[in-house]
């Protein structure tokens, strides 16, 4: 009887330290198997010099393939076949990189709450509801069923997929990444889709910025004299991307002149939240007549969020007629951003309205036909499985048109089913970008560059060029839709298939710019091109101030050194606050003799001015003024719109240049007053009040945490997180910059990746740093070891042998990849 | 204490030997085996001591040979700190190995029956 007792207890005790279990919204991993030290958790903390196997056997590979690390832990994969190459990159990027790709792909495909469960206030279920009916998964398998169509990207893709799965299957329980562990569950097999989902993730980041809604409600509101004036077309036309008036001689596609009818009523959607305005980049590529050493530069910073593992892995191919080198997307095969022998390559985001919504009339509540020109038309119906942890399957029926699905209905944030809008978003169609990838790099010149950008269609990107023999270039790719003037600005009428979009802009015509006489190309996510380009341009909204400073700085600069592109790209110049504040302190027009009897508020206020009155406008780590103008515009900007935030429909701020611009021209002066007030005020009472309160606020700030000082990089707090948002997991980083000086980089986002490429004849010489590290997992060195560097504006040089034996200088450890012998 | 001694080492090296190919619960198969074969008058506290002296020691080389903070990092999330992560680490293998190795010693050896 003891015995039995005893038994029972033991056992009932191993099945509760070997499940996971929820306390509210939390997960409590398996406390046994997790804290096992010689299976859980503690085997994923690794020694400093942690190195791996030197031999491994993987199953497929054709012949042994060698994969060298340098000391930060990036791979130098040489292969002598093409298969192999692809199979060891999928195999390498899985080992340092396997929770976060899968995760990544969950969140695009609208399955997180099969991993977390449905969230507070089912926010995970809501999540995956919402990725399902903007169609990602549809995306994803389009661009899928696509590229497998090609042989060389069908290899490609495959032998990527077959890498990340051979690592998958050596692993057991000892081995999996921590993030499995605290979250109690395991990896499934990858498939082709999971990298068609990565880059439609990508696309839905870049290429989903829309405003329609927001806009058709400003129009019914304010008329479209002042719809224009707030949100011009464009709102800065300075130092476009490419300027070249008059030089656009082809024959543009002729469109049916009549526009679409403009829409008239209130649209009472809660629309789903925006990506971040503040999701940019930097390119740019100097002449080797700007040069020191007459070889052309290239730089590129992607800016994304600043997120741990981080968003891009180093890697290094080499094999038959490839030797390149740059970042991946932890996911898919290839090298997205970086140079090879020949050439180095660049991206930005190319801001273009590449959404739309079409209202649908329903035959009637069924929902299973639909009106276009004139006829009912049948729908299709989607039923979306989400699988919930720890609770019933949510299902949600999702409608299709041939405009695409229709996400917001009578079930999802629509009103009454009055507002069934369709949304047509380019990253539907089908496409092939990994083409794109697979001979950028391999090219070796202009021409081969302008090809691989042939097979490219989303996300629109500006992608600049520049070669060892000499070429500079840049080329705005992408399917753009060929646009009527304001088309696309507000919501259509979906009954009509002529307000689609009905042609494209034919690739030769999208806007190029190739050794121009000024000796640079440049992009920074601002307006495209000159007013002569013969299409209508439109977006949610354009940079307007890092374009400036770079092309200031590169014209102004001579024999340029890769050292002045360091500076540059870690440049803190805050032209917005430069032109801004001026104006600002003159409408204050403070009063400091009475300020000084208001006793320690006037005293703060009379401080706070002189920091601004005396701020060089560089947002650098410790200057105060950058903190206390941040502060004083982020009251200021809503309060003078809160028309906007206050109205019960939904609807858009001008952006902040247009904001200053019409302020300066005094043009929005039935903005000023404030709706919850009583009082009628004047732009002067705002400017006060906002300073009053901005100043407040940061006395606060400066008690809660006992400073005496309001240093930029304390006050912005940057913020390295964790993709699970796992606070544990993230670093809070010193780092200067701010969203519109050249160094963007906000609380929670920068520049992802910095990249500076000296195409020199006798090498290439490569500089890059981001902040994170090679290894994902959170016990390794190389979690983080590049984010010191990277805040503080420095760059490793990297390691680009062509040979294997070329590496020891810079060699961490080898592993070799082998064939499995065959049996038999 | 010899006998005492001596069947806390072998539960010891036995499971961290289990443990190479076998999930975490193999400890308790470790501490049924010292209590059923290695008797002596403590047989829970053997097992309690083996296993808890074999993760202790584990979790302390590992936590002093690493360098990227994890068991920091991991006791934040459970908002506890290092030293309490590896009592409660060491505690948990300690009582697994105590009740095992007590169920272990209550087995009632008997001849099987030779007939059959």
């Amino acid at each position: 009887m003891k015995f039995f007792l005893s038994l029972f207890g033991t056992l009932a005790l191993i099945l509760f330290l070997d499940r996971s279990w929820t306390v509210g919204y939390t997960r409590i991993p398996p406390l046994g198997k997790f804290l096992d030290p010689l299976n859980g958790f503690w085997q994923n903390a690794e020694p400093r010099n942690h190195i791996g196997p030197e031999d491994l056997r993987v199953n497929g590979l054709k012949q042994r393939v060698i994969v060298q690390y340098d000391s930060l832990l990036i791979p130098h994969i040489f292969a002598a076949d093409e298969e192999d190459l692809y199979i060891a990159q999928g195999f390498v990027t899985a080992q340092h990189r396997l929770w976060q790709m899968e995760f990544q792909v969950m969140a695009a495909a609208g399955r997180l709450s099969s991993i977390l469960g449905p969230g507070p206030e089912n926010a995970f279920i809501e999540y995956d509801r919402r990725q399902r009916r903007l169609g990602l998964p549809f995306a994803a398998q389009n661009a899928a069923d696509m590229m497998v169509k090609d042989p060389v990207q069908k290899r490609m893709l495959e032998r990527y997929t077959d890498g990340i799965n051979r690592y998958i299957n050596s692993l057991r329980y000892k081995d999996l990444p921590l993030e499995y562990k605290l979250m109690d569950y395991e990896p499934e097999p990858w498939t082709v889709l999971k990298c068609g989902l990565l880059l439609k993730s990508m696309a839905q980041t870049l290429n989903m910025g829309d405003k329609d809604i927001e806009m058709t409600n400003a129009l019914k509101l304010f008329g479209k004299e002042m719809v224009d004036l707030l949100y011009p077309d464009p709102d800065c036309d300075i130092d476009p991307i490419v300027n070249n008036p008059g030089g656009w001689n082809f024959d543009a596609v002729n469109l049916a002149d009549v526009p679409p009818a403009l829409p008239e009523g209130l649209v009472g959607i809660d629309p789903m939240p925006k990506y971040d305005p503040d999701v940019g980049s930097n390119n740019w590529a100097v002449s080797g007549s700007r040069t020191a050493t007459g070889a052309p530069i290239l730089c590129n910073d992607p800016h994304l969020d600043t997120s741990l593992p981080s968003i891009w892995y180093a890697v290094h191919l080499n094999g038959p007629g490839v030797n390149v080198m740059g970042v991946s997307i932890p996911g898919a095969p290839g090298v997205i951003i970086g140079f090879n022998d020949s050439i180095a390559w660049g991206v930005t985001n190319a801001q273009r309205d590449l959404v739309d919504w079409y209202k649908i009339t329903y035959q009637n509540e069924r929902r299973e036909h639909y009106l276009l020109d004139g006829e009912w038309r049948p729908t299709e119906k989607k039923i979306e499985e989400i699988v919930v942890r720890g609770g019933a399957t949510v299902y949600d029926t999702v409608i299709y048109t041939h405009w695409g699905p229709v996400p917001y209905d009578r079930n999802f944030r629509g009103d009454e089913g009055l507002n069934d809008y369709a949304f047509r978003w380019i990253a539907h169609d089908p496409s092939k970008e990994a083409t794109t990838f697979y001979k950028l790099n391999r090219a070796k010149n202009y021409s081969d560059f302008m090809e691989a950008l042939d097979h490219y269609a989303s996300p629109a990107q500006n992608f600049v060029f520049a070669s060892v023999s000499g070429d500079i270039a840049i080329r705005i790719q992408g399917k753009f839709p060929a646009r009527r003037k304001d088309e696309g600005k507000f919501v259509l009428d979906g009954s009509k298939s002529s307000n689609g979009w009905t042609a494209f802009i034919p690739f030769e015509q999208n806007i190029l710019e190739k050794n121009p006489s000024r000796g640079f190309v440049s992009s920074a996510n601002q307006y495209p091109v000159d007013s002569t380009y013969p299409y209508f341009i439109t977006a949610t909204e354009f940079e307007a101030y890092r374009n400036r400073r770079i092309n200031n700085v590169l014209r102004r600069l001579n024999s340029v050194t890769v050292t002045d592109m360091m500076r540059l790209q870690n440049d803190n110049y805050n032209l917005h606050a430069a032109e801004t504040l001026p104006f600002l302190l003159n409408q204050l027009a403070i009063d400091t003799a009475a300020l000084r009897d208001e006793g320690p508020e006037g005293i703060a206020l009379i401080k706070a001015y002189h920091k601004l009155a005396t701020w060089d406008y560089f947002n650098d780590k410790d200057s105060e003024g950058a903190s206390y103008f941040q502060a004083w515009w982020d009251d200021f900007y809503p309060r003078l719109w809160d028309e906007m935030l206050s109205h019960p429909v939904s609807l858009a701020r001008p952006s902040e240049y247009n904001t200053v611009k019409l302020l300066k021209e005094n043009r929005i002066s039935m903005f000023y007053d404030v709706q919850s007030t009583e009082t009628r005020e004047s732009l002067r009472d705002l400017v006060r009040t906002s300073f009053a309160t901005s100043v407040a606020r940061i006395e606060k700030w400066k008690e809660d945490r006992e400073l005496k000082r309001v240093r930029w990089a304390d006050y912005k707090d940057t913020y390295v997180r964790h993709l699970a948002r796992i606070e544990a997991l993230g670093y809070h980083v010193q780092h200067g910059g701010v969203g519109n000086a050249v160094n963007a980089s906000d609380r929670l986002k920068g520049p992802s990746w910095r990249m500076i490429v000296s195409l020199e004849k006798t090498g290439i010489k490569a500089y890059g740093v981001y902040p994170g590290g090679q290894s994902g997992n959170p016990g390794s060195y190389h979690y983080s070891d590049m984010l010191e560097a990277w805040a503080n504006g420095r760059y490793y040089r990297l390691a680009f042998p062509k040979r294997p034996e070329e590496m020891q200088l810079y060699l961490f450890y080898e592993t070799d990849l082998n064939p499995r012998e065959k049996e038999n | 204490m010899k006998k005492f001694v001596i069947q806390v080492v072998v539960i010891a090296l036995l499971a961290y030997m289990l443990e190479l190919f076998l999930p975490w619960w193999s400890v308790a198969i470790a501490a049924v085996f010292g209590g059923l074969f290695l008797r002596s008058d403590a047989n829970f506290w053997a097992g309690f001591c083996g296993i808890g002296a074999l993760w202790f020691s584990a979790a302390v080389i590992i936590d002093l040979t690493s360098s990227g903070n994890l068991a920091e990092k991991v006791a934040a999330i459970m908002h506890i700190n290092e030293t309490l992560l590896i009592i409660v680490t060491t505690l948990i293998g300690a009582l697994v190995g105590g009740m095992a190795s007590y169920t272990g010693s209550l087995v009632t050896r008997k001849k099987a029956p030779t007939s059959g």
